[in-house]
């Protein structure tokens, strides 16, 4: 025994069992082909002016200077930002609202729960449909506004750009929160229930034991949280386009959809890919500080 | 910032950089490539189709005949509209694409055309030239007049409306532009909506008043110069046709923006909008026990001294030039020129395509029989606007038109906005 352990120290500093070399090269073969070359060829796409049919022609970096003095891609900009701080936040909020709302085993929570997780088992599309059922001239919502009396009250909702983003958001809203509640409640009943205990004999109030003691033990949980939910709200696309189709005139647009239309109805695919390359350097950005943030609190720790 | 990270962000960085000197690797050259010399290759024709199951039965008969007659077998590929008409482009610039592709005439074939994706179909003109109008002959050739599409079939569009509504209504179809507006006033007197569109998720139907209201205020030649980037959006001529189109704003369904075309058809078909500019391809979608009801009229003159237009949309196949099997293609598309071809493929359009071939024989009902002398006595046909300015040009043709019909008054910026995207759109594809 004693002149096997050097051995094996060695023997570790050396060469890794092949195992690890297919266990490592594999996963990054099927990402390379999958991924990273045609993320590649996106980013080389943004420097070009290209049909999709026709020769491709160099334009250096046309297309990002274009960008900004493209107005629609500046509405993009901004309702992406709009949708990260409503969408985002209210998810945030009422998700973590509701979950302490429901973390108690009482009698009849779990039937609240559920009704606020179904909304998820649907697509999005057909979430889509639902809400665009609700929201039209003469849909659920316009009725309802009629019946009480609030007939000023209605619009075209989803017809009309001072409401249709909202309307939208309220539809993504519908399913994400649920889905927030759940990883909160996760989060809540992992918590040590003595702490809270501690707390209440020190004589702290509601607020406090929220605000200084269950809070800070959920840290984790909401970087979590946060970081789902920015991602979430940058690849939103498929509730609004299933919704609005980015429409009318635009005003619903987020990076998304304006770079899958311009691709796909305008063919115009060197410009559709630098609005590609100006999401994926947001979501990288958002990931690379979770990350930083992420590792710099597991060295504290 | 600790070394590992700085570690990591270097990677980061030279993969950036590693894509920079990668910028060009992708396939994005035009590629000009001859047709293929020699014997066919083995192997089915491919026929790629936009049919819906709704309208494939013809095709699916036609084909079956074909395959019979034993000169080479073809195989449908069923491929849904909207997903084909993205990724037309694709298959026609892929390395072995399909043969033969439902499709439509006009700059939608003649951007491919220019690119020499498309497989010359002068030998087939030259059969069965004597068959075709006149007119058709040009909308099938490209820039230098090689013949690269072969047209099944067209079809009109007009006002529809229901002729039991009209009674009630007292009203009568109109010819002119200042008879219409009268009639849409006292359909709006009535307490129905005069004019429906669906435009929440069928946004490119505007347009269809748009190229309506262009060809009787401009006329023909006017509007195909502009849809082909000759003339501008915020020219006067445009702006008066805008002007004409805010004159019936107070008519059209006050919620358009948000109703869809279902919407739309079910408010039409129930007597709660009384009119519909829709081409033929909507007759289907109307309810059974209203379509002895349904009739439609010509879109009003405006200007008298205008050439009376029509947009008569024409539909055929195209081939692709990186065939291997240009003999059978040539076979194939023979046959679709036919009167026997163009027969069967009508029967499965439920009356509302016009054969192209003036031999096929088809039984027309009333509506069509209409709509063909309608396109007969017209001085010129018009292809649509997506058809005629091609398809990159929709989208702010959309957006000008809903965002007028959202703030009329902002008219001269909304010109403006389509000038600018219309031109930006030309030079970048």
């Amino acid at each position: 025994m004693t002149i096997s352990t050097p051995v094996r120290g060695r023997r570790r500093i050396k060469v890794p069992p092949p195992l690890v070399f297919v266990l490592v090269l594999v996963p990054f073969l099927i990402e390379a082909v999958g991924v990273f070359w045609p993320a590649f060829q996106g980013i080389s796409l943004s420097f070009l002016r290209w049909n999709g049919i026709g020769p491709a022609t160099s334009v250096g970096v046309q297309n990002y200077t274009d960008l900004f003095s493209d107005p629609i891609f500046l509405t993009a900009l901004k309702n992406t930002a709009i949708w990260i701080v409503l969408f985002g936040g209210i998810s945030f909020l009422a998700g973590l609202g509701v979950a302490l709302l429901f973390q108690s085993e009482r009698r009849g929570v779990a039937i609240y729960r559920t009704a606020l997780f179904l909304p998820i088992v649907f697509s999005l599309v057909v979430t889509a449909l639902i809400w665009g059922a609700f929201f039209q001239p003469n849909g659920v919502l316009n009725n309802v506004l009629d019946a009480v009396g609030l007939h000023d009250w209605t619009r075209v909702w989803l017809g009309d750009s001072d409401t249709a983003l909202y309307a939208v958001i309220v539809a993504a809203l519908w399913r994400e929160i649920g889905y927030v509640m759940v990883l909160f409640i996760a989060g809540l009943k992992a918590l040590d229930p003595s702490v809270q205990e501690a707390a209440r004999m020190d004589g702290a109030s509601a607020w406090q034991r929220f605000r200084f003691v269950t809070l800070p033990q959920l840290r984790s949980v909401t970087m979590v949280v946060i970081s789902v939910l920015l991602i979430d709200s940058l690849r939103s696309f498929d509730i609004v386009w299933a919704m609005t189709g980015g429409g009318p005139y635009h005003s619903t647009e987020l990076l998304s959809t304006y770079m899958f239309s311009t691709a796909f109805s305008s063919h115009a695919l060197g410009y559709a890919s630098a609005i590609a390359v100006v999401i994926f350097v947001l979501a990288i950005a958002v990931i690379i500080s979770y990350l930083v943030r992420a590792l710099s609190e597991e060295k504290e720790s | 910032m600790t070394r590992k990270h700085t570690r990591w962000l270097g990677a980061v960085g030279s993969t950036i950089l590693a894509t920079a000197l990668l910028a060009g690797c992708v396939s994005t050259g035009g590629e000009a490539q001859g047709p293929k010399e020699g014997p066919d290759s083995e192997g089915p024709l491919i026929l790629q189709s936009r049919f819906t199951d709704a309208e494939k039965g013809g095709l699916e008969e036609l084909v079956k005949t074909f395959n019979a007659k034993g000169e080479g077998t073809v195989k449908i590929n069923s491929i849904p509209t909207q997903t084909f008409n993205q990724q037309l482009p694709s298959y026609l610039t892929s390395k072995n694409p399909p043969d033969v592709y439902t499709w439509y005439a006009g700059q939608a074939t003649r951007d491919f055309a220019d690119q020499n994706l498309l497989l010359d179909l002068n030998s087939v003109w030259d059969k069965n030239k004597a068959d075709f109008p006149e007119n058709l002959a040009s909308l099938s050739e490209d820039a230098k007049g090689t013949k690269v599409f072969v047209p099944t079939n067209n079809y009109w569009w007009g006002v529809y409306y229901f002729k039991s509504d009209f009674e009630k209504l007292g009203v009568t179809p109109p010819k002119t532009w200042d008879e219409f507006l009268a009639l849409s006033e006292k359909i709006k007197g009535e307490g129905v909506t005069p004019i429906t569109m669906g435009l929440s998720d069928n946004t490119w139907l505007a347009s269809a008043w748009f190229d309506y209201l262009d060809l009787r205020i401009n006329g023909a030649d006017f509007h195909q110069e502009l849809l082909a980037g000759k003339k501008s959006y915020d020219s006067p001529e445009v702006k008066k046709v805008f002007e004409a189109f805010a004159q019936i704003l107070p008519f059209v369904n006050p919620s358009t923006l948000g109703t869809t075309h279902n919407q739309a058809i079910s408010d039409f078909s129930q007597g709660n909008a009384a009119m519909y500019l829709l081409g033929a391809w909507a007759q289907p979608a109307i309810p059974a026990d209203k379509k002895d009801d349904l009739a439609f009229f010509q879109f009003p003159v405006i200007d008298p001294s205008v050439p009376i237009a029509e947009e008569a949309p024409t539909d055929g196949f195209i081939a692709s030039v990186k065939t291997t099997k240009p003999e059978l293609t040539k076979k194939f598309l023979d046959f679709i020129a036919s009167a026997e071809a163009q027969t069967q493929l009508a029967k499965g359009q439920d009356g509302t395509a016009l054969p192209a071939n003036l031999k096929a024989t088809v039984t027309l009902d009333a509506l069509a029989t209409q709509g063909k002398d309608m396109i007969q006595s017209a001085k010129s046909v018009t292809q649509f606007f997506n058809r005629d300015a091609g398809d990159a040009q929709q989208t702010p043709a959309d957006t000008a038109l809903t965002s007028f019909i959202a703030n009329p008054g902002n008219i001269d910026q909304i010109l403006k906005t389509w000038e600018d995207a219309s031109q930006k759109i030309r030079a970048n594809s």
